[in-house]
């Protein structure tokens, strides 16, 4: 792909991220100027790009969506639920343009028919609604109504339909296409504050007579803008700093020169490198141990060279390692317009709020986390969230709120998802688990409402049937839990009947992602870190010979120690292999030797959690980790073990 | 003779673009890129080019604001203002604030004919 591509696309998808923010926060505040200005900017730059790169389809597309926001900017027309979904739809397609080029390298064929239909979308949809009255009477009879605004829990004191479309109308004169000068600006002051007046809001009204009294255009423009779009939702003044995904930030930050845009790629590179590097100082460790068992005057100060060279490559890893966190927030904004989705097919209204979402993590947490995070909203929704009538007789908001919450504890993460839904129903979970055979029924009967609950990470208990990629074993807690463990994680769940339900993950702040190959010693599997190995040989058992006390074999005039590793690690000696024999050959702090194997796996990818508590001390081995079917693998420390 | 050129532009596949436009026509010209009005007029004030496109659609400042202070600050500085908004009263606010207007996106005859005009500086004081 030319440069021209990548950059089309690195920046379509930040813009597309922008325009899907924006016109989620228009859906609950339609008449918010900003936000329109925001999506109007992003599609304008994103046809842009399409016709930069020459890929016309886009260009139509998205111009026709521009069409739609450029009315809507004038008033004359409003972003009601079916201009958002109609823009919504156009960038779902640019996504999904995107994507295609991402794999394939070209800009995908068959887009000009996708074009089409989107355009076609936008014309069959384009009603014009006219532009809302300036002249209405106040009628303070008229009782407050949600005035069509999607369902939020707001109090019940909002001004009424026709007194908002009146606020609405100021908000246009204020940045309207004129660029609202003085004389507007005063004439849009005043026509509020007699309308708040009326609605008997005296301090809302004498605000904003002191508006109106200001001198400078530029002062009073977004002052006023700013008072009338609260006074439009009814919000209080100091914006809450967790409110739902209208206000993550966008992904785009690069307004300074602060911070830099680096590839994935380039920072994977530098962690594989630090490894090499915290190998090679674990060499040096080896050579002080030697000279000091051979009384080299050296071995003082090798061993204190080792010691500083520890210390800092342990801190360069550190660095390199925050290199690669990011913000929870990554993960998070996916889920606003999916959950939108959700909440509208079960009829379930729904508000996810957001808290700690600048809390950070390691790239691969924050990656790992969307399958599950997805898993526990769709549970909750599906679960926890309790039907329109029966929330009603608990006198719940008709809005079922979910929570998601991000904070750091320690070395760990913590991120929780809490929703105000009826909590988790330990009967059905007792009947689903007798039901599928998990646990007979006196255990059932003796166990504790958490017991029951902690039932549902059983394997098994789901009652989906559907394979995704958490771990091959379907859906379900379960998976979930599998996923999360495999990265040294811990989640729970914990539910208050009729209150709410919150799970609770706990996660390591930064992960060791290494490759090892498996093999197979002593009937039991081994990773070997790929680092270390230099080449897997087999050889016809007559070729190793015996020099001294040690079994060798030559390899290209080298002559190379065979250990069998089965013995090095305690097993029983192996009786005599009537095949050939299977060496990898390992080299560490410049020497080489060979490791008698039984057979050969294959290379893995994995988050080596490091031994704690009891075995931290077991030589020879660095960590664990937890294999994709459940099993636990044990990671060698190969200088250790041939020490 | 060798030029120094300004490109401001919140994109910096547009910004790319342009380059790529002005590379055809002039090589060996010195160029300067900002992502925003505020960076853009910290270039000038340095390095007073010869020339500076904007693009018109940009968060905070936008570039027509931005080419009324660049007339301003640098009068020697030939602006123009390009957008893909070809509407008069946009057309007209460039001439207005003393910048050409160039079409979005910005291809290498547009941009040599704008060059044309350049030589000598204009003289009007604002």
């Amino acid at each position: 792909m030319n440069d021209f591509l990548q950059q089309f696309l690195l920046e379509s998808r930040e813009l597309a991220e922008q325009a899907t923010a924006a016109l989620l926060s228009l859906e609950r505040a339609p008449h918010d100027a900003e936000q329109l200005g925001t999506v109007f900017r992003a599609m304008h730059t994103l046809k842009g790009g399409a016709g930069i790169v020459d890929f016309f389809a886009m260009e139509r597309a998205v111009h026709a969506a521009e069409d739609l926001l450029t009315a809507a900017r004038a008033g004359r027309r409003t972003m009601d639920a079916t201009a958002v979904g109609d823009c919504l739809a156009c960038v779902d397609q640019v996504l999904q343009w995107l994507d295609t080029l991402e794999e394939t390298g070209e800009l995908p064929g068959g887009a000009e028919q996708d074009a089409d239909g989107i355009v076609a979308r936008f014309e069959r949809d384009t009603g014009e609604d006219a532009s809302p009255s300036a002249s209405v009477p106040p009628d303070p009879s008229a009782d407050g109504d949600s005035a069509g605004v999607s369902a939020g829990s707001y109090a019940s004191d909002r001004l009424p339909a026709r007194a908002r479309d009146v606020l609405a109308a100021q908000i246009a004169l204020v940045h309207g296409a004129s660029g609202g000068s003085h004389g507007h600006l005063l004439s849009a002051a005043v026509t509020a504050a007699n309308l708040l007046r009326a609605f008997d809001r005296a301090a809302d009204a004498d605000e904003l007579d002191r508006i109106a009294a200001m001198r400078r255009a530029d002062n009073m423009r977004p002052t006023l803008h700013a008072v009338l779009l609260r006074l439009l939702e009814d919000q209080p003044e100091a914006p809450a700093a967790a409110v739902a995904g209208e206000n993550l930030p966008g992904v785009r930050g690069e307004t300074t020169s602060r911070t830099l845009r680096v590839d994935a790629e380039r920072i994977d590179a530098l962690v594989r490198l630090t490894g090499e590097i915290t190998i090679a100082t674990n060499g040096l460790a080896h050579l002080a141990k030697v000279a000091y068992t051979d009384g080299n005057p050296m071995a003082a100060v090798l061993k204190d060279r080792h010691a500083a060279f520890a210390h800092l490559t342990a801190d360069l890893q550190r660095s390199v390692l925050g290199l690669r966190v990011l913000p929870l927030r990554v993960v998070f904004q996916r889920f606003p317009r999916l959950l939108r989705e959700m909440s509208a097919q079960l009829d379930k209204p729904v508000e996810l709020k957001f808290a700690g979402e600048e809390t950070e993590a390691d790239k691969a947490i924050v990656e790992m986390l969307f399958e599950p995070l997805l898993h526990v909203l769709r549970n909750a929704l599906d679960h926890g969230v309790e039907r329109a009538p029966v929330r009603a007789g608990r006198r719940k908001p008709r809005t079922a709120t979910i929570e998601m919450r991000a904070s750091r504890e320690g070395d760990q993460v913590l991120i929780e998802v809490a929703d105000d839904g009826g909590g988790v129903d330990t009967a059905r979970i007792r009947r689903v688990a007798a039901e599928r055979g998990l646990a007979d029924a006196d255990s059932l009967e003796a166990m504790t409402e958490a017991e029951v609950t902690a039932l549902v990470f059983a394997p098994g208990f789901s009652t989906a049937t559907e394979v995704t990629t958490l771990s091959g074993r379907g859906v379900g807690m379960d998976a979930v839990r599998a996923a999360v463990e495999r990265v040294g994680g811990r989640v729970s769940i914990h539910s208050e009947p009729g209150l709410g339900t919150t799970v609770r993950f706990l996660l390591p702040f930064s992960v060791m992602m290494t490759t090892v190959m498996s093999v197979e010693a002593g009937g039991q599997m081994f990773g070997v870190p790929l680092d270390t190995v230099v080449e897997t040989i087999r050889v016809p058992q007559h070729r190793l010979g015996v020099v001294g006390a040690v079994r060798a074999v030559v390899v290209r005039d080298q002559t190379i120690p065979v250990f069998d590793l089965a013995q090095l690690l305690g097993e029983p000696p192996p009786r005599e292999h009537p095949g050939d024999a299977t060496i990898v050959i390992a080299a560490f702090a410049g020497q080489r030797c060979g490791l008698g194997v039984d057979a050969l796996g294959e290379r893995l990818d994995i988050i080596l959690k490091p031994l704690d508590g009891l075995l931290a001390g077991t030589p020879g081995i660095a960590g664990t980790t937890l294999l994709g079917d459940g099993r636990v693998l044990l990671v060698l420390d190969i200088a250790e073990l041939l020490q | 003779m060798t030029r120094k050129v300004l490109i401001v532009d919140d994109s910096k596949l547009a910004r790319m673009a342009v380059i790529k436009a002005l590379d055809s026509l002039h090589p060996d010209w010195t160029r300067f890129e900002a992502s925003d009005a505020t960076a853009a007029l910290e270039i000038v004030r340095r390095e007073a080019p010869d020339i500076a496109l904007l693009d018109f659609n940009m968060p905070g400042m936008d570039g027509l604001v931005l080419a009324a202070e660049l007339r301003q600050q640098s009068p020697a500085t030939h602006v123009a203002v390009i957008s893909a908004n070809h509407q008069v009263e946009v057309v007209n606010r460039a001439r207005a604030a003393g910048a050409a207007f160039l079409p979005k996106p910005l291809t290498a005859d547009a941009l040599r004919e704008f060059l044309v005009g350049v030589p000598d500086p204009q003289r009007s004081v604002r």
